[in-house]
């Protein structure tokens, strides 16, 4: 997902360049060859190109996907183009301003997948989607993730990735507390903590939207997702209530001592804050479910049992519900291009990415795959699993969700807010002009 | 007569012609990568762009408009400032004296000392960034430790907007220093041992022959270090970039880093050329006006 992308792109380039240079030179050719052979074997068959941004095995998983429906209905012809992540937008979009559009695409959701739709250049998939009803495959808020005006445009198949707090088992045994089930209880934790010491919360906050992921929570907990929504579509606003509820609490917390020392200027790409929840110096981190596998590299939590892992807190004096999680349940949405000649072949391609073969190999993978009935082989991961199956949608992360240069604004005015040095008032109506901005375009 | 004109035509064409042949590579080279880029960015800043996309809206001068009353802009140029007068402030003295020390003392000792003073400039930006992200740690880092030892707390300067800045600008001048040594020692090089043992038989004392004798000689060297240090400063991004991004909020955000943030993270890449240009203009105005001011002082 592009969060963790931020990486130092100075420091990554360098390497990548000669990397992505050899990957993108070999793989183009590879598939024009069997482009080539396909046609000259089998004289009229229909022509598919599915574009994705897999690496390594994954992206030998989809290949094979490609292989084994090709294998199924010979009457296809599938070519698989493995683009590169980093730059797949602006391929996409100068391919759609070429007319060269691949049948089967996917994108992050959220405004460039509603942008796409407006413009009419996605398929509407519900009636495959209800087939069968095989949409009841997926977990509900996925498939809501895909919809827009009422209709299914996509079908969720990579990473599910949802935030909730991380925590340190032996830390919370050691002060004799239990997970937190509503906000009060979170902040009553927090307190036993600060009294005895020790950070409740580790947060690196010069990469900014890990902390943007409290704001994003508090305002869901508070309002749902609708106040949301209808401040990026232009319908309401920024200065809602909500959004100040979420500043204040930070501001609130920031000035308990809730968060350890110095967070603002500290990078999560590099670590900082992790290694702080790994030596009990800070109990708790908000952060994404790829959490599990940093844990794994690079501490022994999973080994000694001590990583534990609950839901963000409810807000009892909310009407909203409270069930809803922050993240991208599957960030690679597939969809179909109008301009596809043959819509159902093309979703019968998409239906393989998933299929029980590729499901396994991507389990074996240690990946999260938005399916209902999809069980990992590790516990933290099926309790986050348990989370979102209860969930009664997802609020996408902010900053995938808004045009990126209003993106931007509020990484930045969340930041300020942590550090004390803008008020949520201030931080609020400056979000409202950048969209105002942008939408007035 | 006639013939010893045209030979001395003929020599003049032939000079000329050797010397577009020389200087054509150079000059090709500067037109393509430098020339070229500066007016398209010129041009670009008239237009509402983001990056990628086919349609280019033209919006004439809206960009710089809006750039004359962008507060960020010159909040960053303020910035830019402050990092380049403390960058001569602190890096040309102490370059100066780490010359004159390494000049005056040539035993095996004074060997050992270049070579570590001037490892700080063979490493690359992204690992200083990297490394005093991880040494100004505000739990983990060697600022804490001394804290501590001394009794006092967690110190946090990457994350405090007052004092992000002026530590980046200490670890810039870490950097650049040696830099700046190696520049004057060459400085040192091009004064003749026999002034020095003039000087000496005339029955001057060191100090005497440093402030009398070799900072004036060294006077050309000094000028050309400040303005290069200056340019460098007012364009500087990779440290800045690397260990705060600009922030927290913009407090060490600089006009590079602004430009870079705009053009690669909000994709308004009009206005970032708006934002190159600015610079452009502003660091050349700058530099003429200082170099007129050097030479000025010479007449």
């Amino acid at each position: 997902m592009t969060k963790k992308k931020v990486l130092p792109v100075i420091l990554a380039a360098a390497m990548a360049l000669s990397m992505t240079a050899c990957g993108s030179s070999s793989k183009p050719a590879e598939s024009a060859d069997a482009k080539a052979e396909g046609a000259a074997a089998s004289g009229d068959k229909i022509d598919l190109t599915l574009w994705h941004i897999q690496t390594g095995a994954t992206a030998e998983i989809v290949q094979q996907s490609a292989e084994r429906f090709m294998a199924d209905n010979p009457q296809y012809n599938v070519t698989v183009v493995q683009k590169q992540n980093d730059s797949y937008k602006t391929d996409l979009s100068l391919a759609i301003n070429a007319g060269t559009m691949p049948d089967v695409f996917l994108t992050w959701g959220g405004q460039t997948l509603y942008d796409y739709i407006d413009e009419g250049l996605v398929c509407d998939l519900t009636e495959y989607m209800n087939a069968d009803n095989y949409k009841d495959n997926y977990l509900d808020a996925a498939v809501e993730q895909c919809t827009y005006n009422d209709s299914i445009y996509a079908v969720p198949i990579e990473n599910v990735s949802v935030a909730g707090f991380f925590y340190n088992k032996e830390v919370f045994e050691q002060y004799n507390l239990e997970e937190p089930k509503t906000i009060a209880e979170l902040e009553k934790v927090c307190d036993t903590l600060v009294e005895n010491g020790i950070s409740p919360f580790a947060l690196a906050n010069a990469t900014k939207w890990t902390g943007s992921m409290y704001y994003q929570y508090l305002a869901t907990r508070f309002g749902g997702l609708e106040p949301f929504a209808a401040a990026a579509a232009g319908d309401g606003s920024f200065e809602d209530e909500a959004f100040v509820y979420a500043g204040e609490k930070i501001q609130e917390w920031v000035e308990k001592g809730y968060f350890c020392e110095g967070f603002n200027g500290m990078d999560d790409d590099s670590g900082q804050a992790r290694m702080l929840f790994f030596n009990g110096d800070a109990a708790m981190d908000l952060m994404g479910s790829w959490f599990v596998s940093n844990v794994a590299d690079e501490s022994t939590m999973l080994e000694d049992d001590t990583l534990g892992f609950f839901p963000f807190p409810e807000l009892e004096t909310s009407d909203a519900n409270q069930t809803y999680t922050l993240g991208t349940l599957g960030d690679n949405l597939y969809s179909v291009s109008a301009k596809c000649a043959d819509t159902e072949g093309a979703f019968k391609l998409i239906t393989y990415l998933l299929d029980d073969e590729a499901v396994a190999a991507r389990k074996a993978q240690g990946k999260i795959i938005p399916l209902k009935d999809f069980e990992a082989d590790n516990d933290v991961v099926n309790e986050i699993l348990d989370t979102l199956g209860g969930a009664a949608g997802v609020q996408l992360w902010y900053d995938q969700y808004l045009p990126s240069e209003v993106a931007e604004v509020h990484k930045s005015t969340s930041q300020e807010i942590f550090g004390l040095t803008k008020t949520p008032q201030d931080a609020n109506a400056e979000m409202q002009k950048a969209i105002d901005t942008y939408l007035g375009k | 007569m006639n013939n010893a004109k045209s030979m001395v035509a003929r020599n003049k064409r032939e000079i000329a012609t050797a010397a577009a042949v020389f200087l054509a590579p150079a000059l090709i080279v500067i037109a393509v990568f430098i020339i070229y880029p500066i007016i398209q960015s010129f041009i670009t800043s008239t237009y509402d762009w983001n990056g990628y996309s086919a349609g280019k809206a033209f919006v004439g001068l809206k960009n710089w408009a809006a750039l004359m009353k962008d507060k960020e802009f010159w909040h960053a140029f303020k910035n830019n400032i402050l990092v380049m007068v403390l960058s001569i402030v602190l890096q040309m003295p102490i370059g100066l004296a780490l010359a004159t020390y390494l000049n005056n003392r040539k035993g095996r000792g004074s060997q050992v000392c270049k070579v570590i003073w001037f490892l700080p400039m063979l490493m690359s930006s992204v690992a200083i960034g990297y490394l005093f992200r991880y040494a100004l740690d505000p739990s983990t880092g060697f600022v804490t430790a001394i804290s501590k030892m001394l009794g006092g707390g967690k110190v946090d300067l990457l994350g405090n907007p007052s004092y992000v800045l002026i530590t980046v600008i200490f670890i810039i001048a870490w950097q650049f220093t040696p830099f700046y040594m190696v520049y004057y020692m060459a400085g040192y090089g091009g004064i003749s041992g026999d002034i020095h043992e003039a000087a000496m038989i005339d029955g001057a004392t060191e100090n005497q022959y440093f402030w009398n004798i070799a900072l004036p000689l060294l006077k050309p060297s000094i000028k050309s270090a400040i303005v290069l240090s200056m340019v460098g400063s007012l364009k500087y991004f990779d440290l800045v970039y690397v260990m705060t991004g600009g922030g927290p909020g913009n407090s060490s955000e600089l006009m590079a880093t602004y430009m870079y943030s705009q053009a690669f993270e909000s994709y308004r890449m009009g206005y970032a050329s708006a934002v190159a240009s600015g610079m452009f203009i502003l660091i050349s105005i700058i530099a003429i006006v200082t170099m007129r001011l050097l030479n000025g002082k010479e007449d």
